[in-house]
């Protein structure tokens, strides 16, 4: 009767309100994570058959199924959905919603970022696809190279559909990485230590991180060439100092991680599921959190081995060429370690060991081409040719699909509490993989007899006829593979019988819970001992369901969780996350308006949106925490524990050095641009440099030192200091937009003037929202929400107080440096 | 976190020093320092094979100071692996210093 209460209780706490409500405020990481994964599979379907499109194009020589104008809009689209609306959001869902079910916590760290995450996703992919069915879609490649993507060569905004949409998208993602990394360090079940982590909590941690530095430097390039197009500032065209590589540089910095940042989500659920269906436990725990830790840190040498042809110099090619062939080595330890562990174990042919198959084999041969291409001799042949997309397609493909639906197959009872009907999914296996390896791996052959990449048609003189028809015939094999998968699944969804708790009777978290999961996943939370809860504990799910482990009780209508240390594990606070809302579709939707001005060319309404997202921005932090201390609360056995609100080293705060990692990450890349100019463009120095000056960079000094010592000052009562520490902000802002307006020459002169306007508006944004930050603190202090135990706000603001005077600082030296040494 | 840093020490090393190597290789070809002759190779090379040794004796660095982790917790036994891993991939990654030319 008990476990029947706590179920009702905790329900009525956590449930996602009915009808259309539930669908614009629910903010429970289950409704998101499954959005995020139906929402992903919608682009690929589209992606799919923008597939089928290229391939029945293809097909045939002197085709003219499609002009070479929509064909340039079909491969554009199809890549661009494929990496940035089905692959990233993908594992963004599946990582929603498993996560906090495998870590023994009730929801992820920042619901409502969650949200927000969710609906600037619909809204940028909703864009692009608007704009495709409009004629207007991207049609310069999914990588968007200037001088092509150019305002003279794609005169219409097909390229601006690009850098709005995506970027609109990129928000999603980042939030998405934040939130991946402060739920895995801090909100996990007690006794979790970091060594008892799941492999799918290391393999995310690891892509959350590599998507903080990896990001930053897309959102540069994309806003760089977003102003170029708009406002004529020339960081991209060589007349004026720009260099076109420069973005190939920037979006390669991204670009090769992607790759990584695709797989390891997928490796992660690679190391989830196959000692289940091997009936052991993974080999080589501790070497593949090694062996993937090697790989998120090498994958970030390796941008250059898209640019071997660019013309940079031997030794350069040299670095990029050795540490491309070098993160072969991780990857193999942990192939070696999952073919260890079906080594060690009893393996049963199930369906999602299947898929697991196929991975394998697609994988490793995608693997080996890669090895073979970042040895820059053959690169320089292959470079884009036909074997480059046979090769990158075997590891997306093999790296990424095939693992996902083995995790479809493996984790759908979880979410539908479902048994399958039929045995479609293994017809489907056969299609797809027979299908894909028709497709690509003739697409070898095709690229080394010549067969450049994305041409729209050929002659049949080239000798390449049929092996395009069989790779069509391949891919439209793979697509019937697809649609019998869909089949499969909804069948499941629809019609299949109930299925018992933990049906492939794993060891981890997520199957100690009713399937489908309840809306709190835990009626109480677990006491962690081991890797393998479930086996050590068969009998856990019911024990927690008496409320039996931590948080047992529902309380105050809280939708409590619990926070512990980083690496042991140990108890640390409670964490009460907010409720449904409106505000992150209002906040997506006003970001929406923002994007949408940009598009139409109304440059001086879009800055209005900014305000109101400033203001909701306000809104939202002002709902969070509360006016008394409650002081330590009964969390446990014995144990009590205080609110976050009264703790050091909230989520909130980690949040907050998680963004400002990424912040400062594209610092750095507007930084490196500047050098490589200034280095490598032609047309440099500029003709005109800066004003000396040294009245503005005393004046940035100055408040940069207010700020630093006002923010310090802050206490519960220190409204003055952080008056003082405002007033540095803003004497930093007036000092950055004095340089940038009156010394500095105009930016569309020169790509020395451009650069710097635009480290000249990084520093004064943030000094800008350090400012708004320091007088929400005051007038938090003021309304009682800051006093007693609760400081948390304040070092949040001292944070990004202080980062915005430090980039204040180096901002202005950037800027008055070539002046004063003129 | 500071357990994270500590377990990524040696490739924040390497990722360091390839930013170094590939900075100093850049800066010097637009220098012109590869035609600036000092013994038996040039300004150019003599500096970045200088940059390399110091990024491996700072890898090694790293490695010694992990050397009493390496029977430490897994977390620590990480840091150990990975500080090797620092080493071998500096090192790796570095060669082309001495085998390529510089500017060509």
């Amino acid at each position: 009767m008990k476990a029947l209460k706590l179920h009702h209780d905790l329900t009525t706490i956590w449930r996602t309100e009915p009808g259309w409500r539930g669908v614009l405020r629910s903010v429970n990481h289950s409704d998101m994570g499954k959005r995020f994964i139906v929402g992903a599979f919608a682009f690929f379907a589209i992606g799919g058959v923008l597939a089928m499109l290229i391939r029945a194009q293809l097909a045939t020589p002197d085709s003219a199924f499609v002009g070479p104008e929509v064909y340039n809009q079909l491969f554009t689209m199809h890549g661009s959905i494929m990496m940035f609306l089905f692959a990233i959001p993908m594992f963004e869902g599946l990582a929603l919603y498993l996560l906090p079910k495998m870590l023994g916590a009730r929801d992820m760290a920042y619901p409502r970022l969650s949200a927000l995450g969710w609906w600037c996703y619909l809204f940028g992919g909703s864009i692009l696809i608007v704009a495709m069915l409009a004629g207007v879609a991207p049609d310069a490649g999914w990588f968007l190279y200037p001088p092509l993507s150019g305002k003279q060569w794609t005169p219409g905004i097909n390229s601006d559909v690009w850098l709005l949409g995506i970027t609109f998208v990129e928000i999603s993602a980042m939030c998405a990485a934040i939130e991946i990394a402060v739920s895995i360090l801090r909100l996990r079940a007690p006794g979790m230590r970091l060594d008892r982590m799941p492999l799918f909590a290391w393999y995310l941690l690891a892509t959350a991180a590599m998507m903080l530095f990896g990001f930053p430097p897309l959102i540069l390039g994309s806003i760089l060439l977003e102003i170029e197009r708009a406002f004529g500032w020339p960081f991209y065209t060589p007349a004026l100092g720009g260099s076109p590589l420069l973005w190939q540089h920037l979006f390669w910095l991204f670009g090769h991680p992607e790759v990584y940042i695709i797989f390891l989500p997928a490796a992660g659920a690679v190391s989830t599921i196959l000692p289940v269906m091997a009936r052991t436990r993974i080999l080589a725990y501790g070497a593949l959190v090694a062996a993937m830790m090697a790989l998120a840190f090498l994958s970030f040498g390796l941008w250059v081995h898209h640019m071997f042809t660019t013309g940079i110099p031997h030794m350069a090619l040299g670095f990029f060429s050795a540490a491309s062939t070098l993160v072969a080595i991780p990857t193999a330890v942990q192939v070696f370690a999952w073919i260890g562990t079906l080594w060690s174990g009893r393996p049963q042919m199930k369906l999602p060991m299947l898929y697991l198959i196929g991975f394998f084999v697609v994988f490793v041969l995608g693997g080996l081409t890669g090895v073979m291409l970042a040895v820059v001799p053959f690169d320089q042949q292959a470079h884009d040719t036909a074997f480059v997309t046979a090769h990158l397609h075997y590891v997306l493909v093999g790296g990424f699909v095939f693992p996902m639906l083995a995790a479809a197959y493996y984790w759908l009872p979880h979410f539908t509490g479902r048994e399958r009907v039929m045995q479609l999914g293994e017809t489907a296996f056969w299609l797809i993989f027979i299908g894909f390896n028709m497709t690509f791996f003739l697409m070898h052959l095709t690229g080394l007899l010549g067969m450049p990449r994305r041409v729209d048609t050929y002659s049949d003189a080239m000798g390449w006829t049929w092996l395009n028809l069989l790779s069509s015939v391949g891919s439209f094999v793979m697509a019937f593979g697809f649609a019998l998968f869909t089949i499969d699944v909804g069948l499941q969804i629809w019609l299949g019988r109930h299925h018992r708790r933990n049906p492939w009777q794993a060891g981890t978290l997520e199957w100690a819970m009713p399937i489908p999961a309840p809306a709190y996943n835990f009626a109480s939370l677990p006491q962690v001992a081991g890797r393998d809860p479930l086996y050590d504990q068969p009998d856990l799910g019911v024990v927690l369901a008496r409320g039996q482990g931590w948080l047992g009780a529902a309380r105050h209508g809280w939708r409590e969780t619990m926070a512990v240390d980083m690496v042991t594990g140990e108890p640390d606070h409670i964490v009460i996350l907010p409720g449904n809302s409106w505000l992150p579709i209002a906040t997506a939707g006003v970001l929406a308006g923002f994007f949408l001005t940009m598009l139409a060319g109304l440059y001086w309404i879009a800055p209005l949106f900014l305000v109101g997202v400033g203001v909701l921005g306000w809104r939202w932090a002002w709902t969070n925490g509360t006016r008394v201390d409650h002081g330590p609360l009964p969390a446990g056995p014995g144990v009590a524990l205080p609110l976050s609100t009264e703790a050091p080293g909230t989520t909130g705060w980690w949040g907050s050095v998680f963004a400002l990692a990424a912040s400062a990450t594209l610092f750095a890349s507007l930084l490196f641009g500047y050098a490589f100019l200034w280095t490598v463009a032609p047309d440099w120095p500029p003709p005109q440099l800066i004003a000396r000056t040294l009245l503005e960079p005393a004046l940035a000094l100055l408040g940069a030192v207010l700020a630093i010592v006002g923010v310090r000052r802050a206490g519960p009562d220190g409204r003055t200091a952080l008056a003082l520490a405002a007033g540095g902000q803003i004497a930093l802002f007036l000092a950055l937009v004095l340089l940038a307006v009156l010394r500095l020459p105009s930016p569309a002169s020169h790509a020395y003037a451009a650069t710097g306007a635009v480290v000249a508006a990084y520093a004064i944004f943030h000094a800008a929202l350090a400012a708004t930050m320091l007088a929400f603190a005051r007038a938090r202090i003021a309304s009682g929400h800051i006093g007693g135990a609760r400081l948390g706000e304040l070092r949040i603001v001292r944070l990004w107080s202080d980062h915005a005077a430090g980039a204040g600082v180096v901002s202005t030296l950037v800027l008055a440096l070539p002046g004063w040494i003129a | 976190m500071i357990a994270l840093v500590r377990m990524s020490a040696g490739l924040i090393v390497w990722a360091v020093a390839f930013c170094v190597l590939y900075a100093l290789h850049g800066l010097g070809c637009a220098r012109g320092w590869a035609t600036i002759g000092l013994g038996a190779t040039s300004a150019h090379r003599a500096v970045l094979i200088a940059a390399w040794l110091l990024c491996i004796g700072t890898a090694i660095g790293v490695a010694v100071w992990r050397w009493p982790a390496r029977t430490g917790t897994l977390v620590e036994r990480t840091g150990w692996r990975l500080a090797l891993v620092g080493v071998a991939a500096t090192a790796i990654t570095g060669l082309p210093i001495v085998t390529l030319p510089a500017c060509l």
